[in-house]
């Protein structure tokens, strides 16, 4: 049934040894969070509290009317400084709300949401409500809401739901620490997720290179009929969706379909794990775990961290960077996003904050016309042919770009990290994409 | 603690594999040491001097052809010194110098630079200069009287001039008159016969070629199917396909020639397509037209079809197939009700 892997894909060095074998630790609050109103894919939420108004934490801060979204809430109890924009992870400037953090004691004080203990014989939409009132997200990086997700429509039935406890990207670990520290909370969301959508199983699948989280979590679920374990072979990018369902199940998602055509569902460990804290206790999502790791950082850590919590923050208990830091990256080395400063907050989809040295941050300002080596070709987990398409749209032929497959491209960067022209395809396939896309609303 | 350091933003991946051009062709020089050092055990300095004066050239020659275009030396990324190189150990060791220097520049000159660079060529530049100093025959006529009297040659032990004024093994296998009095064994492992200098050890090019299959800068699929074709068609003809795959540059082609990333398909069926056909041209050239160097030709001709191999034989995008599917069952469905 499964054939544990998929074709295509890239062997990078997973440097995970840094991390893998440190617990979760706390992190002390900082003196003021800021919460963007933006950190998932769909409509952006608009703030409801206002400047000057106590929050207390776990309070909804920002929501939207949009089906496609999901609230922010505060992830302290403080009081709003500010609603403004400021820098996001991004680059770009977004609205937020600026949160100074109260007391130590002030924190005891929750306002958390009716949590559903009798979840086995609750009524779906219930679930679905809840689920969507405590803004959750898909926590792999992708930020997709998933109360979305877990309404599939009636013609797209799902008999699977698939844990994705692959965790690919090198460096990150937080979703290894999660599967050893939080094993029954990611096991009872990932059943609360299989009542919500009807599915008859739960796969958790894992990597190879995490042998201890295979063999702890065989044991866990052995109690549990519908839950198995799948160890998977380490490639990169075996977490993407498409892949990692071709992997455990061996089903092919149709080209640009959702995992629901074949009856799939996907979800990260960490979302498991927000689902049953939502469900169980009626936490919302207001922290997560973050690896902060790589060369540049003097104690590199797996942190329990408050949403809205500034970078910098992260860094100093982390015991700050070092002289070598030379680039920052929020999110895994293959898909994160650099930073030219820690004056961003942590997010929903933030996995990891990395600081790389000189010797590992690639930089692709230099790099040679395609020498048709094929590395790309065989790296490209979708089958496509990376060398035309990042030619086509270097030379700005974009309706070439989208018939070599622009829009099927998900930036996983296999073929960029194999290119031995340096070509910058990841760049090149972008400029592609937003091209194609303004045409098509065109 | 405040970090107030300013960083470099770029796109994503922030890391690379650490493969470059540079790497690959020093690669592919490593991979052609074994044979060299063989043809130089054999030909000592004659060998030595042919070698010096394609790198030479070629060096030479890239540097002129990119400063007419405006452009630096590509030098540094090596991929000349791995034409110069291949193209010095197709020649015989009784080669004329200007020979060799005019097809080197052909080679780089032309076959390279003047098609577009490293990435654009659609010509692999060492079969380029082979055959285009064969097919220009005229050219080299005029240089041998021009040049007459300028020849260099260095002393071989007495065995080793004696098997090169004779007969090359590829003539024998190719003149229905002879027949190959060289035994297999000798062909496979060291044998001085006259003919290129990458002719003196087909085991040497197999150890090169299984180091650069080793890195992954190239599949099977294209010395596979040129070797194996060749093995084919020539039993079928009724010859004995060792004579055929230890002779002439075949061996030297099929590994380093044919398997050049610029000028070969990028698909795997492509590449083997494109291989079962040059293996095909190579037995042509050799039973139906006598003894030329026919594994330059044949890979030239192939290169021309490459875009055409490219296009035909694409692989679809993940999930394309289930998507057509899915679309046909759907028309199926609509047409039912
Ligand atoms: S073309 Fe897109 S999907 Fe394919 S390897 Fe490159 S980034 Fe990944
Ligand atoms: S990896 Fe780079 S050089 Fe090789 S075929 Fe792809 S784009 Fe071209």
């Amino acid at each position: 049934m499964s054939n544990g892997t998929f074709t295509g894909g890239i062997h990078p060095p997973d440097y995970k040894e840094a991390t893998s074998q440190l617990a979760i630790e706390d992190i002390a609050l900082p003196d003021e969070i800021f919460i963007p109103l933006s950190q998932h894919i769909g409509a952006p939420c608009t703030a409801c509290v206002e400047v000057g108004a106590d929050v207390s934490k776990g309070q909804k801060i920002g929501d939207s009317e949009s089906f496609v979204s999901a609230p922010v809430c505060s992830s302290v109890t403080g009081r709003v400084t500010a609603i403004e924009k400021r820098k996001h992870f991004t680059g770009q400037e977004v609205l937020g709300v600026a949160i100074k953090v109260g007391s130590q004691e002030d924190q005891a004080k929750t306002n958390y949401l009716k949590a559903i203990p009798a979840w086995e014989e609750a009524d779906l939409d219930e679930l679905r409500k809840l689920v969507r009132e405590a803004g959750i997200v898909g926590l792999g990086g992708a930020a997709f809401p998933t109360s979305v997700k877990l309404s599939p429509p009636a013609d797209a039935p799902i008999d699977t739901v698939i844990i994705n406890g692959c965790e690919c990207e090198p460096f990150l670990t937080c979703d290894h620490r999660l599967l050893l520290e939080k094993t029954e909370d990611v096991i009872v969301g990932s059943l609360i997720m299989k009542r919500v959508v009807g599915a008859s199983r739960v796969i958790i699948g894992i990597e190879d290179n995490k042998p201890d989280a295979i063999a702890h979590m065989t044991k866990a679920t052995a109690s549990y009929p519908d839950v198995t374990v799948t160890a998977l072979h380490t490639k990169y990018p075996q977490g993407a969706e498409k892949q990692l369902i071709k992997a455990t199940i061996d089903r092919e998602v149709p080209m640009r379909g959702l995992p629901m055509k074949v009856g799939a569902l996907v979800h990260n460990v960490g979302t498991a794990l927000a689902l049953s804290e939502a469900v169980r206790l009626g936490k919302p999502l207001i922290e997560r775990v973050i690896t902060v790791s790589g060369p540049g950082v003097k104690r590199p850590c797996n942190l329990r961290v408050p949403l809205g919590t500034p970078l910098n923050h992260l860094i100093a208990h982390a015991g700050g960077l070092n002289a070598a830091a030379a680039r920052i990256v929020l999110g895994g080395p293959m898909t994160g996003w650099a930073q030219a400063d820690l004056s961003a907050s942590v997010v929903k989809g933030t996995s990891g904050l990395l600081a790389l040295d000189k010797a590992l941050a690639a930089t692709r300002d230099e790099y040679h016309d395609c020498v048709r080596c094929q590395r790309c070709v065989r790296a490209c987990p979708m089958y496509l042919y990376p060398n035309f398409l990042a030619t086509a749209a270097e030379h700005k032929q974009w309706s070439a770009a989208d018939k070599d497959g622009a829009l099927d491209c998900v930036e996983c960067g296999a073929c960029a990290f194999d290119c031995p022209a340096n070509r910058p395809m990841v760049r090149f396939i972008r400029d592609a994409k937003a091209a194609v896309m303004a045409r098509q609303r065109a | 603690m405040r970090e107030e350091r300013k960083f470099s933003v770029t796109e994503p991946p922030h890391i690379s594999s650490g493969e470059t051009v540079p790497r690959a062709m020093l690669d592919t020089i490593l991979a052609l040491v074994p044979v060299t050092l063989v043809a130089i055990y054999f030909y000592r300095l004659n060998a030595v001097f042919l070698i010096g004066v394609c790198l030479l050239a070629a060096v030479v020659t890239d540097a002129v052809a990119r400063k007419i275009k405006g452009r630096k030396p590509s030098v540094s990324d090596l991929s000349v010194l791995v034409t110069g190189l291949i193209l010095a150990l197709c020649f015989s060791p009784l080669t004329n110098w200007w020979t060799a220097v005019f097809a080197t520049v052909l080679a780089v000159g032309i076959g390279k630079e003047w098609m577009g660079g490293l990435g654009w060529n659609r010509f692999n530049p060492a079969a380029f200069g082979r055959a285009g100093v064969i097919v220009l025959a005229p050219v080299t006529v005029f240089l041998n009287r021009q040049f007459a009297g300028w020849n260099v040659s260095f002393p071989m032990s007495p065995d080793v001039v004696d098997s090169v004024s004779g007969a090359t093994p590829l003539t024998m296998i190719a003149s229905p008159q002879m027949t190959l009095d060289v035994p297999h064994l000798q062909l496979l492992l060291a044998n001085p016969g006259g003919g290129g200098l990458a002719e003196t050890s087909a085991l040497a090019l197999l150890l090169g070629g299984a180091y650069l299959l080793y890195r992954q800068h190239i599949t099977w699929h294209i010395p596979v199917s040129i070797l194996g074709a060749v093995a084919v068609l020539t039993t079928i003809l009724g010859h004995n396909p060792a004579d055929h795959l230890l002779t002439g540059g075949l061996m030297l082609g099929a590994l380093f020639m044919a398997t050049d990333w610029v000028t070969s398909p990028i698909t795997d069926p492509g590449r083997i397509i494109f291989g079962v056909l040059i293996g095909v041209l190579v037995v042509v050239f050799r039973v139906f037209l006598g003894p030329t160097e026919g594994v330059a030709f044949a890979i030239l001709i192939m290169n021309a079809f490459v875009p055409l191999i490219d296009r035909l034989t694409r692989r679809g995008v993940f999930g394309q197939l289930n998507a057509a599917k899915a679309a046909a069952a759907k028309a199926t469905a609509t047409k039912a009700a």
